[in-house]
């Protein structure tokens, strides 16, 4: 096992990419055989990892039911508005 | 409150089946997208029914069967621009202020972060911790993070959204999570976690 990374700036790029699912499969076959005899690359995709998933748990909030409703109702005045004016001008 | 009638000229109904069927939906993810943004409550309220409104108002524009998320966030990263930024709050905590104050330059450079972070103790931290380091970042680099880590846009799709080349998608993105990084980092060392 590496313990250090003679490519480490490229390799996180890379790590993110695969993360990200923005890398190809070859690019991600390349790394995730690679990562097994290197230290750096492993503990860096961990580290990855973990903060995604980090903010996914905690970085979330739903909408309050009454901005729903009032959006609801602040479209249904509109509609209405549209039905009263658009045969006016027609 | 600017009226919304003007540009909506497809039938009643078919304008409100789209916007029920393909707008609606996704309200969860733009309040929380607009929280992040705002960092205020009743801010994101009207950012996100403002954002509705002028969808609305636009509906025309929209092509049935595109991805109505991304074009649902780009109207919202604009009103947020034009409307809400100057007014948005602070960070909730001083602990990560430094971050915006260390922060200058060119985002197009190499991230010089070497932060020493590992896994484990990111998995201890609290909610609130990670929380309040994401509102600590500088809006466009909190911006993307959201984007890409919490809603799972595509780079081609964030490109299009924020109005930048995809290139510097890459690049935000990958400096973003540097200053991230280095700031859970310093907290962590400040806070003793191993």
């Amino acid at each position: 096992m590496k313990k250090t990374c003679t490519h480490q700036p490229d390799c996180l790029k890379l790590i993110q990419r695969i993360i990200d699912r923005e890398a190809t499969p070859e690019e991600e076959a390349a790394f995730l055989a690679n990562k097994e005899q290197c230290l750096p690359c492993q503990e860096g995709y961990e580290l990855e990892q973990s903060l995604r998933k980090a903010i996914k748990s905690n970085c979330s909030s739903k909408c309050p039911e009454t901005l729903f409703a009032r959006i609801k109702a602040k479209l249904f005045v509109v509609l209405i508005l549209i039905s009263i004016l658009i045969p006016l001008f027609c | 409150m600017e009226t919304s009638t003007q540009s909506v000229s497809m039938p009643r109904s078919n304008a409100q089946v789209l916007f029920e069927k393909e707008f609606m939906p996704h309200l969860d993810a733009m309040y929380n997208f607009a929280l992040r943004l705002t960092n205020d409550e009743d801010d994101a309220q009207d950012l996100v029914q403002d954002t509705c409104m002028k969808a609305f108002r636009f509906i025309d524009s929209f092509e049935p069967g595109t991805y109505a998320k991304a074009w649902l966030f780009r109207i919202l990263k604009n009103n947020f621009i034009n409307d809400y930024r100057k007014k948005s709050r602070g960070p909730a905590k001083v602990e990560f202020e430094w971050v915006e104050q260390s922060f200058s330059g060119d985002e197009d450079q190499e991230p010089a972060s070497h932060a020493d972070l590992h896994a484990e103790t990111v998995n201890e931290m609290l909610g609130d911790e990670i929380t309040a380091a994401i509102q600590a970042l500088p809006v466009d680099f909190r911006m993307i993070i959201i984007l890409c880590d919490l809603e799972e846009f595509s780079y081609e799709e964030m490109a299009r959204i924020l109005d930048i080349p995809i290139g510097t998608v890459r690049s935000r993105l990958h400096r973003a999570r540097a200053i991230l990084k280095d700031s859970l980092a310093a907290y962590a060392k400040s806070k003793g976690y191993h």
